[in-house]
């Protein structure tokens, strides 16, 4: 049972580090007002770009590298119709999502069945992978998840406790008051919006080259969409994020689990709505009652001009 | 700026990139004009690495066989809701024989070739006919079975299966598999009387690599000493290979494509009715029916064994494909029971091609269920 219990956490982790580093992403841009709903476009990007990397260099960090900045030139497309132009967010993140879909799909198929050239492998941490159940649960994972459990509290940080994070926070909350104090918009903006773009590709990233390593046609399978509801189930929060990121790989990992062994007790179909469900049932928690403690940022999705 | 024109400029740019996606599967035509003219419609791209890709090397044998006598094209990515218009396309266009090479082709093509009587039509893996569409699919549950043997011969009792979608062809595949894996494992000597012995969890789509490397991590963890693929990609091979367990390739050669740790995959081989078909629309004597050959006319291939796979393991398997290929098919020979042990096909009789066709019980030994 133990033993189980053991594997079926270290599947969830695994199953959730794509959706965290993207909900992390995500958090930052939204935070700026910033609504980008091409995550799953630039996730798709960053897969292809850290697959190509690796087979044409071999060398993981290159590789990685080239995923994650991937995502943030793809989320500067978005960054240029959504801060500049100031089209509809909406439709220009969908636009993003579409594109990315299309152009990973006829780009990425030389790259279909060839060997990959980076494999990251899991890598047990010395002395806390040896910890009973939680050692092999968390301290045995790939290097990027490691990386993943640093850029938590980081973003938070930087978020909550910096006065950049500061500035962030407000540019989504009013911008017009922010320009009035001097303080650039458009540039924080498009930071956020980047930096967004950086999670989504490193999220692509740990598909293409850690769970799974090589490129195959649409293989994030609406994990970017997942990540987007994360982001209002955790209430903009990093470290709530890490709750909801594990919630789905949970759910990812006990459908299987309990096919397996042979007592399906809530059918997959149900597992697979879940993430879903509860991240309706929190937008409704968080908005009945009196306030909006934990509302999303007030001018998310709203274009700011300087004429008004 | 204004609104509406904001508005409008986003749509632009979705349409532009919808288009992009549309037009992601490639068209290919060869050019000349008194030939015969030969289209099919594909699932997914010709790289799939499964169900497309083994169509397309039974293209490719189609134009290696009767290239100088032929012209043929292939559309890629043809689902279900766009089938209608590639196929009317094709037909508007002159072609004299249209595959649609998956089961959504069906109703669609169905469609077409009543407008298009003096036009071929042939479909694989549906149960639909006209006087000018017929059928055909190939045996796979014959490879399976071969491949389930040969995993029992070798003493393989607890093995994982990444099944797909619980339909009736591959749950004839689990049964062929399992009835194999148990005949093999009682030659070898262990008693499996009453065991389960391959453990079956769906995966709910015929590819979806993030899920199919989970779900044989899953397996991998629950102990199961051998995995076996059914999708279309093969990851779970691949996944398994990761893990230090033997995996079971299926559709393509899943050694070929980075499971190096696969002991034997079955292989579709559609080349042999491809040209036999184009062959008898050459010749004017092309008839509709229901076509579905196994080894016995190569449709089904076994692929290389491992270099694990023991001499008389091996030996043992190929006697048995020498049957299958002299059209003895006894795989689906009673007495077989279900999970509850209710006897589904006495002894002395064999599930007929329409049992086999509309199979929607697992066979004893089988651990899991059928999904409604």
């Amino acid at each position: 049972m133990i033993e189980d219990l053991a594997f079926i956490g270290q599947i969830a982790v695994k199953s959730s580090i794509a959706v965290l580093l993207a909900t992390l992403g995500e958090i930052v841009a939204e935070r700026s007002g910033i609504l980008n709903l091409g995550v799953e476009g630039m996730m798709l990007t960053g897969a292809l770009c850290a697959a190509a990397a690796g087979i044409a260099t071999g060398n993981p960090i290159l590789a990685v590298a080239a995923g994650t900045l991937a995502g943030g030139l793809l989320a500067l497309v978005h960054g240029f119709f959504a801060v500049t132009l100031r089209v509809n967010q909406v439709l220009s993140g969908l636009a993003l999502t579409l594109l990315g879909m299309g152009v990973t799909s006829f780009l990425g198929r030389p790259l279909i069945g060839i060997a990959p050239g980076v494999r990251l492998r899991a890598v047990p941490i010395p002395g806390l992978a040896d910890i009973p159940v939680i050692g092999d649960i968390f301290f045995r994972q790939s290097p990027l998840a490691y990386l993943a459990y640093v850029l938590v509290p980081l973003c938070w940080y930087w978020i909550f406790h910096t006065g950049t994070g500061l500035k962030i926070r407000a540019v989504g909350e009013d911008a017009a008051a922010v320009d009035a104090a001097g303080i650039d918009v458009f540039r924080i903006r498009y930071l956020c919006t980047f930096a967004g773009g950086l999670g989504a590709g490193l999220a692509g990233a740990y598909l293409s080259l850690s769970y799974t390593p090589g490129w195959k046609e649409s293989m994030t399978g609406g994990q970017g969409w997942v990540a987007i509801a994360m982001v209002i189930f955790a209430t903009w929060n990093p470290l709530r994020a890490v709750v909801g990121a594990f919630l789905f790989g949970g759910l990812t990992a006990l459908q299987f689990y309990f096919q397996a062994v042979g007592v399906e007790l809530v059918p997959a179909y149900v597992l697979k709505m879940l993430p879903y469900l509860l991240t309706i049932a929190v937008m409704i928690l968080v908005n009945v009652g009196p306030g909006r403690r934990f509302g999303g940022p007030a001018a998310l999705g709203v274009p700011f001009s300087r004429e008004g | 700026m204004n609104r509406k024109r904001t508005f409008a400029v986003s749509l632009v740019l979705m349409i532009a990139c919808a288009g992009l996606i549309l037009t992601g599967g490639a068209s290919n035509a060869d050019a000349a004009s008194p030939k015969l003219k030969v289209a099919f419609a594909l699932l997914w791209t010709i790289d799939d690495q499964g169900w497309t890709t083994a169509h397309y090397h039974g293209i490719e044998y189609l134009k290696e066989k009767l290239g100088d006598k032929i012209e043929v094209s292939y559309t890629e990515k043809v689902l279900a809701a766009d089938a209608e218009r590639v196929f009317r396309n094709y037909a508007q266009q002159g072609y004299d024989i249209i595959f649609g090479t998956t089961f959504e082709h069906m109703d669609p093509l169905l469609n077409v070739a009543k407008d298009y009587p003096d036009i071929v039509f042939e479909h694989c893996s549906g149960f639909k006919t006209a006087p000018n569409m017929g059928n055909y699919f190939a045996r796979m549950y014959q490879g399976e079975y071969l491949a389930g043997y040969m995993a029992g011969l070798m003493g393989f009792h607890n093995v994982g299966t990444v099944a797909t979608n619980p339909i009736p062809e591959p749950i004839r595949g689990i049964n062929a598999f399992t009835i194999g894996l148990l005949k093999g494992l009682k030659e070898a000597g262990h008693d499996a009387k009453g065991d389960k012995v391959n453990t079956i969890v769906w995966l709910k789509a015929w590819r979806d690599p993030i899920n199919e490397t989970t779900l044989a991590e899953t397996l991998v963890a629950r102990k199961h000493d051998l995995i076996r693929q059914m999708a279309d990609t093969p990851d779970s091979s691949v996944a398994a290979c990761a893990a230090g367990v033997p995996a079971i390739g299926y559709g393509e050669d899943a050694a070929r494509y980075g499971a190096d740790c696969a002991l034997v995959s079955s292989i579709w081989n559609w080349g042999p009715i491809y040209v036999d078909k184009v062959q008898q629309v050459m010749e004017g004597t092309w008839k509709t029916g229901e076509y579905w050959g196994g080894f016995d006319r190569n449709n089904i291939v076994l692929s290389d064994f491992h270099a694990s796979v023991p001499e008389a393991v091996r030996e043992k398997v190929l006697a048995e494909k020498k049957k299958l290929e002299a059209g003895e098919d006894d795989i689906f020979a009673g007495p077989l029971y279900d999970q509850q042990g209710k006897l589904m096909v006495p002894e002395g009789q064999k599930a007929s091609d329409k049992d086999l066709l509309t199979m929607r019980w697992l066979v004893k030994g089988v651990s899991g269920s059928i999904p409604q």
